[in-house]
């Protein structure tokens, strides 16, 4: 009764859609319209850090090197080949010959090397400067051939390199267009070029004729869309109904509760990643009264019944997590995840009473004159909402007492840097194990984003040589003792690996969901328009 | 000088204190089918929210995530349940509780201290003009940039909506004691107590309160379904109760999300909002009917 009725309503929305002027016309002619909820704030790829700013610049500019589908596996992209050197410091690209910009521009080595440098110029003041490891220099060795320096060996860097961070732009159109740099234009090497841009309502790409080195995870390098329009709807069900009623042709920003209703829709696409990494998870500040208890943190983890929480957020669109990082990531431990502990309200209640937490007048539990009780920060929407009354609740079974307060997202960030709390709510996207646990478990980064205050030796160690290793296998030692410390000590709560879905009208082919940095068109190759 | 400020006012005249007001007046007013029914829904309502606690089917707060979004008439759920699988009738009893609760306090905060404002203007001459000059700036904000700003320096709750909606609604009934006040003020007795030595404080009390009520009576009744409408439009936009405490408005906005697929968890608590403001104002026309004299046969 409830799919039928949600489906009659979807149907009858996109009905009575057509006839409300904004959206009138149909999508166009040989132009895939992509929708999506929120604009970036501009499209240099050193100045946002924005999902809404990847997914255009995947489709606009390349990188030296691309991902896989499986998440794990290093392909080519403007750099046909690459060596390392023995001690791991210096990384050899060799570049495409044939590569040029949507302005004709041959693409050297030159351009390689001063889109990395501006990238870590400190005065480009990008906030994923760390990303491209401890950079000593990056320099062109000839026209074809760069040379990439760091100051200590970072297994990561190829990986960081497949992020839209590191696209390569063009230092005469950066100094032409100056504070203008991804406002007013953009000159890239990518499968679609710069046409205009309407802030918060649609930017419009058009198809770069010459472009033919698409990286080999797509069937055809070249483009096939004359024009691709990312039109912004920020309202969910308004831009379900569009992509149901022709005004548009792709989306990944379904709501949780309409995935399941769209792929019975004869009239939409639904792929899926199984490899998407992208996590919600639940963090405690371990040294803030209450939550620095082990035992508050460790029963707390057997009280939430992470199944539950997660089939009430996201209904069918996620999986609940078993560990602190997603089995399908590189870095992955199977081990320290069977540390983490399971649903378990009774041995939680045991837990607290041994540690001297006895249940208080109103049921809350109290140890010398302590309440066991904390506050939540996060951001304000629906799903941060869903997951944090489930959990609050599945808390107070156990007699501890959360204390929610979701903010508003301009105002959220700010506070989530602050000291004023005790447990946040957050979700990321990642590319390794390495990549999500040196990002909030680094001692150096306190307070923002390790806002759970976590500093330790051993963690920080590790770390080191998880990022520093030369051989795989000794990275992965390295960053399974992370999971493993950081799981034993309860620091977070995982919560759930979100899905990833992206729904396609029927006049589109060849779309496929791939997540990279959360994005799900990536590079926007294979599509095909059959009207 | 326009010396009354709302409309309620400009309707109702003090009464004067030699009439006799309490007999009859009840009868008046329910003697209109359309006001017993608001009057009959206004008690029923208040007893409701009263007995929350014991009428509840379920613990306010306790939800059984396997039974999230059910319709309404499933089985032991005759209302369905809300996105937590918590009992949509313990959270509207709840709820009904939270925004009464949160429209009487606004109301009889801002009312009192707006009506000591009033009283201290229409017998201090002096410092008339000061206050209500004070007033007119307050009168010029809009009540959800009242709520917005506290909300922003005291963080969300529902004492924040509580003082945003006072803060408003103390301005209007300023102006309307104020203008029923400087009426009374011009009254024999008045002048007579005043004769007799009376202390000021004395004289506001003993007449000077009691022949300017009926208008305050009016006019809370009428502001309580305004301020009731104010206060979801505030918890709506995640400013009121938080979680996971239960208020109609934050009910909700709290819906929205599954306007599509579970559209009673929106439109019931907006229905009940909706039954409250209209009950209250019907209320609040009848009253003024039943108090003004020029209309008493």
């Amino acid at each position: 009764m409830k799919k039928t009725l949600g489906a009659a309503m979807l149907a009858l929305t996109a009905a009575a859609l057509p006839a409300s002027g904004a959206f009138a016309q149909a999508a166009p002619r040989d132009t895939l319209v992509a929708l999506r909820s929120i604009d970036a704030d501009n499209y240099d790829p050193h100045r946002s850090t924005a999902r809404s700013n990847g997914e255009v610049m995947y489709m606009m500019a390349d990188t030296l090197v691309s991902l896989d589908w499986d998440m794990k596996t290093v392909r080519p992209g403007l750099a046909e080949s690459w060596s390392v050197s023995e001690d791991g410091k210096t990384y050899t690209f060799r570049l495409r010959r044939d590569v040029t910009f949507c302005n004709g521009k041959k693409m050297t080595a030159a351009d390689v090397a001063y889109s990395i440098n501006r990238w870590v110029d400190p005065a480009t003041r990008s906030p994923v400067r760390w990303r491209a490891g401890n950079v000593k220099e990056v320099r062109a060795v000839d026209d074809y051939t760069v040379e990439y320096e760091l100051n200590e060996p970072f297994g990561e860097l190829l990986y960081q390199l497949t992020l839209f961070f590191a696209s390569i732009i063009d230092k005469e159109n950066v100094e032409a267009l100056g504070a203008n740099f991804g406002v007013q234009g953009f000159n890239g090497t990518g499968p679609y070029c710069w046409e205009s841009w309407t802030p918060r309502q649609q930017l419009t790409l058009r198809r770069h004729p010459t472009y033919t080195w698409g990286p080999p995870i797509y069937q055809n390098p070249s483009p096939q869309v004359e024009r691709v329009i990312w039109r912004v709807i920020p309202e969910s069900n308004t831009r379900l109904a569009a992509l149901q009623s022709g005004q548009g042709d792709v989306t990944q920003y379904i709501p949780h509760i309409a995935v399941a209703q769209l792929q019975r829709l004869p009239t939409v696409q639904v792929t899926t990643q199984p490899n998407y990494l992208w996590d919600y998870f639940f963090g405690f500040k371990v040294d803030k009264p209450v939550v620095s208890d082990p035992a508050i943190r460790r029963a707390a983890n057997m009280a939430v019944n992470r199944e539950a929480v997660t089939k009430a957020a996201f209904f069918t669109a996620a999986q609940p997590m078993n560990g602190y990082i997603n089995p399908a990531a590189l870095g992955y431990s199977a081990e320290a995840s069977g540390l983490l502990p399971g649903h378990d309200p009774e041995a939680a209640r045991k837990l607290l009473e041994e540690a001297g937490w006895r249940a208080g007048s109103d049921g809350i539990r109290v140890k010398d004159g302590l309440r066991a009780s904390f506050t939540l920060y996060g951001i304000q929407d629906q799903v941060n909402r869903q997951i944090a009354e489930a959990i609050q609740a599945d808390l107070r079974r156990v007699g501890i007492e959360m204390k929610i307060q979701l903010w508003d997202a301009t105002v959220a960030w700010g506070k989530l840097a602050t000291q004023e709390f005790d447990s946040f709510i957050m979700s990321y996207p990642y590319v390794s194990a390495t990549d999500g646990l040196a990002l909030y478990f680094d001692g150096a980064n306190r307070p923002t984003p390790n806002r759970m205050n976590w500093n330790d030796d051993a963690t920080n160690a590790a770390l080191r040589q998880a990022r520093g290793g030369l051989t795989q296998e000794e990275r992965n030692t390295a960053i399974g003792q992370v999971q493993r410390i950081v799981t034993e000590a309860n620091t977070w709560i995982p919560v759930a690996h979100e899905n990833l879905y992206l729904a396609a009208s029927q006049r589109v082919q060849g779309a496929r969901a791939h997540g990279i940095y959360g994005v799900a068109l990536y590079k926007g190759l294979d599509i095909r328009l059959t009207r | 000088m326009a010396d009354i400020g709302a409309s309620a006012a400009a309707v109702v005249a003090p009464v004067p204190a030699s009439m006799p007001k309490r007999p009859g007046m009840l009868r008046r007013l329910v003697r209109e089918p359309v006001a017993a029914i608001a009057l009959a829904i206004v008690v029923l309502l208040v007893l409701v929210a009263l007995l929350a606690p014991w009428l509840a089917p379920t613990g306010p707060f306790d939800n059984d995530l396997s039974v999230a979004l059910s319709v309404p008439g499933t089985e032991g759920l005759m209302l369905g349940a809300d996105g937590q699988g918590r009992n949509m009738i313990t959270r509207l009893l709840y709820g009904l509780r939270a925004t009464l609760m949160m429209g009487v306090a606004s109301v009889l905060l801002g009312g009192v201290v707006g009506a000591l404002v009033g009283f201290a203007a229409a017998f201090y001459r002096r410092i008339d003009g000061l206050l209500m000059r004070l007033m007119d700036m307050l009168l010029s904000f809009p009540a959800i940039l009242f709520g917005l700003a506290i909300a922003a320096i005291l963080g969300p709750g529902i004492s924040t909506i509580i003082l945003a909606l006072s803060v408003a609604t103390v301005p209007l009934m300023a102006r309307i004691v104020r203008g029923s006040a400087m009426v009374v003020m011009r009254q024999d007795y008045i002048e007579a107590a005043r004769a007799t030595g009376m202390s000021d404080a004395r004289l506001i009390l003993r007449h000077l309160a009691p022949n300017c009520l009926s208008p305050l009576f009016v006019f809370a009744t009428l502001r309580f379904g305004q301020v009731i409408l104010l206060g979801s439009a505030l918890s709506f936009l995640g400013l009121g109760a938080q979680a996971p405490m239960a208020e109609l408005g934050a009910m909700a906005s709290e819906g929205r999300d599954f306007l599509f697929f579970a559209p009673h968890i929106a439109v019931i608590p907006c229905l009940l909002i909706f039954t409250i403001v209209l009950a209250f104002n019907l209320l609040g026309d009848a009253l003024r009917d039943a108090l003004d004299p020029r209309l008493r046969v």
